[in-house]
């Protein structure tokens, strides 16, 4: 079990002694997201991730090479809607440094006016390979009508615009308002004493003054309005994503509608795979995706296919969506499925950035207990509730529909 | 929806430098079993977490394949876990996922693989389908027909990505006739053409004891583990057909190719052959590789994207191959910048080949390489397919330490001369979409 601690500013830390692993995985993960952009700030959260690395007051640029990479470690960072997360890997003697080093960059880099500029043209590249990439990109653009008018429907990476008359102000602002103590969440995993970690926690997070920030609640997304949309892309094959808004993370459903979608599309045997790729032939691959976020939960399914069966391959999937709504699902797909899950929960305990991630995630977004209690909740699931679950969230009359098909010849 | 910020991949150096990596020692707990009838079982006894995974590896992939059969070894591997004389594909996946895992196969360049996962009480489930895949495999006609499509979906899927696309044309220039000239999932050409009676055949011919590997690894006991693949595996046949080596490719003269190709970004790249693994200067390519592409403090990031913002992802790629492998540095960049970016690759090769690498850069070269090896090592699916791997290719399961030693121990007049030999006549493929 971690053991967890509430600083006196409010910075929070997760700590595992976990000796099987011969690294120490250390991540910072910050309350600070896509979301918490106004329509004007696109990319922020992103675009500051990017500049952490970039140098501090007192660490010259290059010292992630110095003080990771040439002492035997590796750093890494991503942005989502809801949080940011900075994870590094290291040798274990490395541990204390490195706190004080991610410590330094949330709250002391120097966003030079010099960098910010350079670095547009990277982000504008990872921008256009996005859009090259067409299962990203259906994602991007499927939230995009989901989550019309809300925060979640605009994308992490911002956009061209926004990233080209970004000023450092703006940069700064954001950074000043976001990184602050209430925001932060350390996780440490690996062969370490948790005295030590927390101690260290205390020296250096731990000082930093409270800033009274309170983050803004999201409202909940506007209920779906039925939308297809229809976008030419180059290429031969198409690609189908439909979606539905689902239960929020922190939501009594939230187990129910993740079994739900198991038992739909996430594996080999699963029914969308089974009616679709076997029986009928009209996919070469299709799949059903749950992400719970903060303020509304995402359903989707997508299809990689023919464009000459969208239409037929779109039929088919309603067809499974009508029957587990009127028949719900056996005993032997609910039991499969609740394997899958506890399956899925023992690998990512295999190294110790899967268990931090985990921790991490929790922490920020949810509560670390109720992650730790998962698997039971899902083992108590009944048939019943996951077929008023299908009842109450997969209206086979209102979805949002996006297809890339090839351009007409 | 997370929007990953790569700041490319940085490697973990367990090791500082000059002190044998952790890589180098290589972890209790793995043990070696030859069955009696030729088939090698290597287990890792793991207590990290409740799971296990097997990987079980046959000598064949395409590298034993002709132009005219490009792709058999995927196909039929990919047929194989469609049905047994006693389960249905639909079954075969239910039974994987009754035990908390899955079952997966392919061919790959140097082996085949048919591999899979549990939660580790199902350990013995877990061997007995992929024995029963092995073993007695159906070949249901339908099945093939549907897998047959699935692979040509997939070859079209390759054909419009642009990154994959240019590296598969890039490896054509580079090998002309050699099998390493298409992937592991074949041409459409043949994959749309081989029948089952060529499958049934390429399966007698490949599946033979002596040249499988099985490597489990997780919260196992080796003993049980031996003791039951025993059982399972006692019917394989034993003696195999002799194998046709390819000839070695011509050294290619270094051509230029541009493929136009609607696209958000350009890619460039410039490829050469390099040596394969028993090939002494291996670890010295490896290095190179890492001073031009490796992390943050590699030449290309710093040169072409934090100086230059020419592109967000870029790198260098060389595989472990038993014949030559390759050499090959890649970035994608806007379609205005990919002249530029084509002049700074080329600055960036031909400066490696002029003046030698500082103490410095060759230690954070290495600290990076075995880092990302020994990091890439950890999950219990990663051990099994290495262990497995570099049996069954006959460098010997023990490799990786080798290997580890070899990396520490190249000096830079190696990396200079493994320069002055590898990178010559560049072959360069540049993926433009159409002037508007």
């Amino acid at each position: 079990m971690p053991t967890r601690r509430v600083l006196a500013n409010g910075t929070r830390v997760v700590v595992q002694e976990f000796h099987a692993s011969d690294v120490v995985a250390i991540q910072l993960w910050v309350d600070a997201g896509g979301r918490d952009e106004t329509s004007s700030e696109l990319g922020l959260a992103h675009y500051l991730e990017h500049m952490l690395f970039k140098g501090t007051v007192t660490r010259a640029p290059g010292f992630v090479e110095r003080e990771v990479e040439g002492l035997g470690g590796r750093i890494n960072a991503g942005t989502s809607l809801d949080y940011t997360y900075y994870h590094a890997l290291l040798p274990p003697p490395r541990t204390v440094a490195t706190i004080e080093m991610l410590s330094d960059i949330s709250v002391n880099s120097t966003l030079s006016q010099e960098t910010l500029e350079l670095e547009k043209r990277i982000v504008l590249e990872e921008m256009r390979l996005g859009e090259d990439n067409p299962r990203r990109h259906l994602a991007l653009r499927l939230y995009e009508v989901l989550f019309d008018g809300h925060p979640y429907g605009r994308p992490v990476i911002g956009t061209r615009e926004l990233i080209q008359a970004l000023s450092r102000e703006t940069l700064v602002a954001f950074y000043r308002r976001h990184y602050v103590p209430e925001s932060f969440v350390l996780v440490v995993v690996g062969p370490v004493v948790p005295s030590a970690v927390l101690a260290a926690a205390e020296r250096t997070l731990g000082q930093l003054p409270r800033s009274g920030l309170k983050r803004l609640p999201l409202p909940a997304p506007a209920a779906v309005r039925t939308k297809m949309l229809e976008v030419e892309r180059p290429g031969t094959q198409a690609y189908l994503g439909m979606a539905w808004l689902g239960p929020k993370l922190d939501h009594a459903d939230t187990p129910v509608v993740d079994l739900l979608v198991s038992i739909l599309g996430q594996s080999r045997s699963s029914r969308l795979p089974q009616a679709l790729r076997e029986r009928l032939g009209l996919v070469s691959s299709v799949s059903a995706g749950y992400s719970p976020l903060e303020a509304a939960g995402a359903v989707t399914i997508t299809a990689q296919l023919e464009p000459a069966n969208l239409a037929r391959a779109e039929a088919a999937i309603l067809t499974e969506l009508q029957r587990v709504r009127e028949h719900g699902v056996t005993d032997a797909e609910l039991r499969r499925a609740v394997t899958a899950a506890e399956a899925r929960d023992a690998f990512s305990t295999e190294t110790a950035e899967g268990r931090a991630y985990a921790f991490g995630r929790a922490e920020t977004v949810w509560r670390l207990e109720e992650e730790l209690a998962y698997v039971d909740r899902l083992r108590s699931v009944t048939p019943d509730q996951i077929r008023s679950a299908a009842r109450r969230y997969l209206d086979p009359e209102r979805y949002n529909r996006v297809a890339f098909v090839p351009p007409a010849r | 929806m997370t929007s990953r910020v790569s700041l490319a991949r940085l490697g973990l150096a367990l090791a500082l430098v000059g002190i044998p990596s952790a890589a180098a020692a290589q972890p209790p707990g793995i043990t070696r079993h030859l069955l009696p009838n030729g088939m090698t079982v290597i287990v890792r006894e793991n207590p990290a977490a409740p799971v296990v995974t097997a990987s079980l590896q046959v000598r064949a992939g395409s590298r034993f394949e002709t132009p005219e059969m490009a792709g058999i070894t995927n196909f039929l591997l990919r047929t194989m876990i469609r049905g047994t004389s006693r389960r249905s594909a639909t079954e075969l996946a239910e039974a994987a996922e009754e035990i908390g895992g899955n079952l997966d196969a392919s061919g790959e360049v140097e082996s085949a693989e048919i591999r899979g996962e549990a939660l580790a009480r199902h350990w013995e489930g877990l061997l007995g389908l992929i024995a029963e895949v092995a073993l007695e495999p159906s070949f249901p006609g339908e099945e093939i027909e549907r897998e047959r499509r699935l692979i040509l979906s997939q070859i079209k899927t390759r054909a419009e990505t642009p990154f994959t696309l240019s590296l598969d044309a890039l490896l054509r220039e580079l090998y002309g006739s050699h099998p390493y000239a298409w992937p592991g999932v074949g041409l459409a050409s043949a994959v749309g053409r081989l029948g089952r009676g060529e499958l049934v055949a390429r399966y007698r011919a490949v599946f033979r004891a002596e040249r499988m590997v099985l490597a489990v690894s997780g919260q196992v006991s080796h003993e049980r583990v031996v003791r039951i693949s025993e059982r399972l595996f006692a019917k394989l046949p034993r003696p195999g057909t002799g194998e046709v080596g390819a000839a070695a490719p011509t050294t290619p003269v270094g051509a230029r190719r541009v493929l136009e190709r609607p696209a958000q970004q350009a890619q460039v790249l410039v490829g050469y052959l390099g040596p394969g693994l028993s090939d002494p200067a291996y670890p010295a390519v490896r290095v190179l590789g890492a001073v031009l592409g490796g992390g943050m403090a590699g030449r290309l990031f710093v040169e072409l994207r934090e100086k230059r913002g020419l592109a967000y992802a870029l790198g260098v790629l060389i595989p472990f191959r038993t014949g030559p492998s390759f050499f090959v540095t890649h970035l994608g960049t806007a379609p205005e910048n990919s002249a530029a970016a084509e002049a700074g690759l080329l600055a960036e090769l031909e400066r490696i080949r002029q003046a030698s690498v500082g103490r410095e850069e060759l230690a954070r070269a290495k600290a990076y390489l075995l880092g990302n090896f020994a990091l890439d090592r950890r999950t219990n699916a990663r051990q099994a397919w290495y262990l497995a791997f570099f049996e069954v290719i006959g460098a010997g399961w023990d490799f990786p330490e080798r290997y580890a030693q070899a990396l520490d121990a190249v000096t830079a007049a190696d990396v200079e001369a493994a320069a002055r030999r590898f990178l010559i006549h560049p072959t360069i493929v540049v993926l433009l979409p159409p002037a508007r």
